[in-house]
């Protein structure tokens, strides 16, 4: 029986390789995607875009002036064909390429960048434009744009490969009715077609909730093998489908081609699927745990996890491969670095970061003077099935410390407002970057100014003016010194539990090729082609 | 005459009670823990941001003056903004009503077909194996959970034989009913099951009547007596239970929803719960007790209507 | 005195009686037979159940059926055998717990507004109005997302809309025992209205009620293992039969032992309830 299917697939593969063999040269074009989502977008607007869902999508539709190399590490033009720093590092000049065009045909100038950067940078607008706050003018000449500076921003380049400073149509917004911009924003979202944007499609469909259909944009910059303008495919046709077993339904009942953010007990199913392309694409998503590093706890009692040892402890004692073995079925790694994932730049490679070690973790409580049967809270996000292994898994490796680990089960939005009171003392989190540089995550997990430190309350004087230095400093490789520094320092003071990193689980069939997400987690679609 | 007078009146009715309703909806939500503006914001918010949202939703104001708001607003059709799905609530719920209306309404014709022809075999052969079998699955019907149901028929005629698709639902009619199959058969088990077993007893009743048998022994066709007695009865009893277990069949619709991905009210009411959207939860809830008041009015307009007697009770 | 007396006397007997004839049906039978075991799961799990239902097992994960894991092992390499089991008394429990302090808080409601009837009967009718108008399930999970998922806070949303059904019923009933002479009788001798309702018209007016309370309890682990599914209600790693298909629905089709069984025991125990209802509520139906 067996050997009877295996046949049969090695025959359909030589097939299939003949059959690809003799059109080496002929680019598969035209065709629809089905593409099952986990959740919907909402708005698909460069500046308002703050959940994944939305974030993860602009690209599809807006192009930015620079983009990241397919490594991450380095910056390439986009919709500008050169870019210039100044020595003082205080003015950007960029020159956008020759003939561009919005996807209704009109033509992309000096003037929508100005706006669509205008736009990203107002305050009173997206919660993005703190990323651009060094920015003091943007201004065009023909195709040749200048931004000033008020300082010199390492990462600013960086921010022009973002989602947040893609290139909206102005003329689309002036014609948009509204009183203001997020009415015309929703207006233009909300009427579909093209026009706004230079992405590799536009927006043809969209019905909230449920589906959302891209369609090819003709005037696209960008050219695909055969010579010809991408994308390849006519259409994305999204489908929104929340429940991670359904998802998999549609995709081996051949409905969809792509699902997305495939639970990891069945990566190994799929992976054994000869019509499924299982793909596990490198990620920025970190998983950690925030532990309250303040004298007390919220009640006023001194708070055991104040001292760094019993920290560090925590840490020893957690056996990441096991946990990865239960939660991911084995599809991640443990965090090397303690502020980012190790696919970010300046990520420092610190593996093991606090690799298992029981006999050292006992010791370490001793010498604290842990007390036997210490109950310390990890709170967890009620119905979520990784939450609960996580902690059943803590509790039982915590025990030997003493420790006696109890479950406190909140929705997100709890959580949230624990991590910003400080009413918890352990709890279980994620992030995944939206920027291509780690000054985000970094200032996020441990500049106090930000967010407390990731809640924790860790105050590290230290850490933080490395962190304001950093912040304008534009030799890379004092820059690099400064992000090594700040690893050191936050790995001893231990304010999270390190955990793993995850990759993104995508079933493709077999069918499709050229579907890629990056560590950002934006789904690209312009090189993908269908098989018919 | 008699009959305007009743409808008017059964309406005027509604009022107090909606009023209760009202105040039901607008204190659950009220009452939520956590705060709405940290789950509007999103993790990354900083806390200026979270005190602007705040000072924007109004929800500093006294709660009296919110309710007030809210009833007022709510007569208007305004129910606010969803914070999941930022649009208009009255807009993104009547976008995605007909799905689960017209899923209710397939699964309460799937019911009937189900329920009424087994009802009629099993009234007729009482006490024989027909009846008890019949009796006996429905039972074991009434005993499953909607969602294991749904789970089933999911997996094994949609995803193994591939008869159904899974999930989503088409564009025409046609397409939708093929879509909408599986969906509609499990919220149909369910009802189909009480459905089954009230009229059954309806029959049952009448074929007991003395006037039946009366007419049996005179010797009318047995057709003749099922079409003129029993029919009328059945379809009272059919009507006025289907009326009655409408907040049971939109229960079932609910969950239904979620398992096979339609994307109706249902299925957005755990989003919005999950997602902690305030306007969007409590304009569902608000939604559905209109959804099931409507019937019960045109169930207890329909019975006045059959049978004049009601009325007077 | 000696009217009321008799009158107890024989609705004593005459259920005495009933409950022998009740025991020769076979559906009542049948579904006595289930909730004994049931019960008996339900209160001695750890005497059944081979091994500890959340004891994570790193080298045992997702084994088939086996004769040391007759269901097989979960994810985490439980033993699904054992997790099923020590679901019983999960869902036994909430067979009880989500409808009693419903029953209790109905009756007492019911009893006192059918007596007394007045303004507090006019506020009782149109929050029964109100709360009918909501459907069962979306109020409950409106209330299970204002106090947060968990078994505790479903048992306080099922009996804050369940309590409304119980009294609806046993304030008709006594409405309609009131029409009867017993009642006028002690009004007439004077008793406490306290000692009519609760003497003389409960123990008359509660046998509707108790039938119904038999098909609520099938309804209340219905209801509570679909929250548990949605992630409402018990919360993962409780052994839940609505959570362990949840947990097992992933792997439906290469490991379908893992939701099967607690699917069969669902069905099972509502099957009993619902049997042991139906078969009282066929005795106790007056008859002509």
């Amino acid at each position: 029986m067996k050997a009877a299917a295996l046949a049969l697939a090695l025959a359909t593969s030589t097939a299939l390789g003949a059959s690809t063999i003799g059109f080496a040269d002929a680019q598969e074009r035209g065709g629809t995607l089905n593409f099952a989502r986990y959740d919907g977008s909402k708005l698909v607007d460069p500046i308002y875009a703050d959940r994944n869902p939305d974030i993860w999508m602009v690209g599809s539709l807006f192009s930015t002036l620079l983009s990241p190399t397919e490594d991450g590490t380095d910056l390439v033009g986009s919709l500008a064909e050169s870019f210039e720093v100044s020595s003082d590092g205080k003015t950007v000049s960029l020159v956008l390429r020759d003939g561009l065009k919005f996807s209704d045909g009109s033509p992309l100038t000096g003037d929508d960048v100005v706006f669509s950067l205008e736009r990203a940078r107002n305050p009173d607008l997206g919660p993005w434009s703190g990323l651009l706050s060094a920015v003091s003018s943007v201004s065009a000449d023909g195709r040749n744009i200048t931004i000033s500076l008020e300082r010199p921003d390492p990462a600013l380049l960086s921010m022009l490969a973002t989602f947040n400073t893609a290139i909206v149509s102005k003329k689309a917004f002036d014609a948009a009715p509204g009183a203001n911009d997020q009415e015309k924003s929703a207006a233009i979202f909300a009427a579909g077609g093209p026009g706004v944007g230079s992405g590799p499609f536009y927006l043809s469909g969209f019905e909230q909730g449920s589906s959302m259909t891209f369609t090819a944009n003709p005037h696209y910059w960008k050219e695909g093998k055969d010579g010809k303008p991408l994308p390849y495919l006519e259409k994305v046709h999204f489908e929104i489908i929340p429940d991670d077993a359904t998802r998999v339904l549609k995709l081996t009942a051949g409905e969809v081609d792509i699902a997305e953010f495939i639970p990891f007990s069945r990566v190994a199913e799929l992976d054994a699927d000869p019509a499924v392309d299982m793909n596990l694409f490198p990620s920025t998503r970190i998983i950690y745990s925030p532990i309250n590093t303040r004298e007390t706890r919220a009640d006023g009692t001194p708070n055991p996890l104040h001292d760094k040892r019993v920290r560090q402890a925590l840490n020893y004692a957690t056996n990441k491969e096991a946990l990865i073995g239960l939660v991911l079925q084995g599809a991640g790694k443990p965090m090397s670095s303690p502020v980012m994932s190790s696919s970010t730049r300046l990520a420092a490679d610190m593996n093991p970061l606090y690799g298992y070690d029981i006999e050292k973790a006992k010791a370490l409580v001793a010498e604290a003077g842990l007390k036997a049967g210490t109950e310390v809270t990890l709170t967890t996000l009620a119905g979520s099935a990784d939450d609960a292994t996580i902690f059943a898994a803590l509790q039982q490796m915590w025990a030997p410390l003493g420790i006696n680990l109890v479950a406190e089960q909140v929705d997100n939005a709890t959580r949230g407002a624990k991590n910003r009171s400080g009413e918890f003392d352990i709890h279980t989190y994620g992030w995944v970057d939206d920027v291509n540089d780690p000054s985000q995550v970094t200032g996020w997990l441990g500049y106090f100014p930000t967010a407390k430190a990731v809640g924790t309350g860790w105050n590290n004087a230290d850490f933080n003016t490395l962190y304001e230095a950093s912040s304008s400093e534009m030799d890379p490789e004092k820059r690099a010194d400064q992000y090594r520094k700040m690893q050191d320092i936050y790995a001893e003071a231990a304010p999270l539990l390190f955990m793993y990193e995850t990759p993104f689980a995508v079933a493709v069939s077999g069918k499709v090729d050229g579907y890629l997400q990056t560590p950002l987690g934006n789904n690209v679609f312009e090189n993908v082609s269908l098989e018919r | 005459m008699a009959g305007l007078q009743y409808t008017l009146n059964r309406i005027l009715l509604m009022i107090p009670t909606f009023l209760l309703v009202m105040i039901i909806i607008f204190l659950l939500v009220r009452l939520l823990p956590g705060d709405p503006a940290i789950a509007i914001a999103g993790d990354k918010a900083s806390d200026a941001d979270i005190a602007a949202i705040r000072e924007r939703l109004g929800l500093n104001a006294p709660l009296w003056t919110q309710f007030w708001l809210f009833l007022t607003n709510t007569l208007q059709g305004d129910l606010g903004r969803s914070i999941l799905l930022r649009a208009p609530v009255t807009e993104v719920i009547l976008a995605r009503l007909p799905t689960t209306i017209f899923l209710t309404l397939y699964a309460v014709t799937l019911s009937i077909l189900i329920a009424g022809p087994l009802a009629f075999v099993a009234a007729l052969n009482r006490g024989k194996w027909q009846d008890n079998l019949i009796r006996a699955v429905f039972q074991v019907g009434l005993s499953m959970p909607v969602f294991y149901i749904g789970l089933l028929l999911l997996t094994f005629l949609a995803a193994q034989l591939r008869l159904f698709p899974v999930g989503g639902y088409g564009e025409t009619f046609l397409d939708r009913a093929y879509h909408l199959f599986l969906p509609a058969v499990t919220v149909a088990l369910y009802t189909s099951a009480i459905l089954m077993r009230n009229l059954r007893s309806a029959i049952i009743e009448v074929l007991d009547a003395e006037y039946v048998q009366f007419a049996r022994a005179k010797g009318l066709p047995p057709r003749l007596i099922l079409g003129r007695h029993v029919l009328k009865n059945a379809l009272v009893s059919t009507v006025t239970l289907l009326g009655l277990s409408i907040g049971q069949l939109m229960s079932g619709t609910l969950v239904t929803e979620t398992v096979f991905a339609v994307p109706g009210v249902g299925r957005m009411m755990l989003e919005a719960i999950f997602a902690r959207d305030y306007p969007l939860i409590q304009g569902l809830t608000l939604t559905f007790a209109v959804l099931v008041s409507l019937v019960f009015l045109m169930t207890d307009i329909f019975q006045s209507w059959l049978d004049p007697r009601m009325r007077l009770s | 005195m000696s009217d009321t007396t008799i009158s107890r006397g024989n609705v004593r007997s005459q259920r005495r009686g009933r409950v022998q004839i009740a025991f020769r049906k076979p559906g009542f039978m049948v579904g006595f037979t289930i909730i004994a075991i049931s019960t008996v799961l339900a209160l001695f799990p750890g005497f059944f159940a081979p091994y500890d239902p959340n004891f994570i097992d790193y080298q045992a994960v997702r084994q088939p059926p086996s004769w040391q894991h007759p269901f097989g092992t979960d994810l985490l390499g439980r033993d699904s055998f054992s997790r099923v089991i020590w679901a019983y008394s999960v869902n036994m429990q909430m067979a009880v717990l989500a409808t009693v302090f419903a029953l209790v808080i109905g009756v007492f409601v019911g009893a006192l507004v059918g007596y007394y009837r007045g303004i507090a009967d006019m506020i009782f009718g149109r929050v029964v109005d109100a709360v009918i108008t909501f459907p069962f399930l979306v109020l409950v999970i409106a209330i299970v997302a204002v106090l947060g998922p968990g078994l505790i806070n479903m048992y306080i949303a099922i009996t804050l809309v369940g309590w409304v059904y119980y009294a609806r019923l046993m304030r008709a009933e006594v409405i309609s025992q009131m029409a009867n002479d017993y009642a006028s009788a002690g009004i007439v001798m004077g008793y406490s209205d306290l000692r009519i309702i609760f003497r003389h018209l409960l123990p008359n007016a509660i046998t509707p009620v108790i039938v119904y309370w038999m098909t609520d309890m099938a309804l209340a682990i219905l209801l509570g293992s679909s929250l548990g599914y949605l992630g409402l209600g018990a919360q993962p790693p409780q052994a839940e039969w609505g959570v362990l298909i949840a947990e097992g629905r992933n792997f439906i089709t290469t490991a379908w032992w893992l939701s099967l069984m607690p699917g069969i025991a669902i069905v099972l125990t509502g099957l009993g309830f619902s049997l042991i209802g139906d078969g009282l509520a066929d005795l106790l139906r007056p008859r002509g």
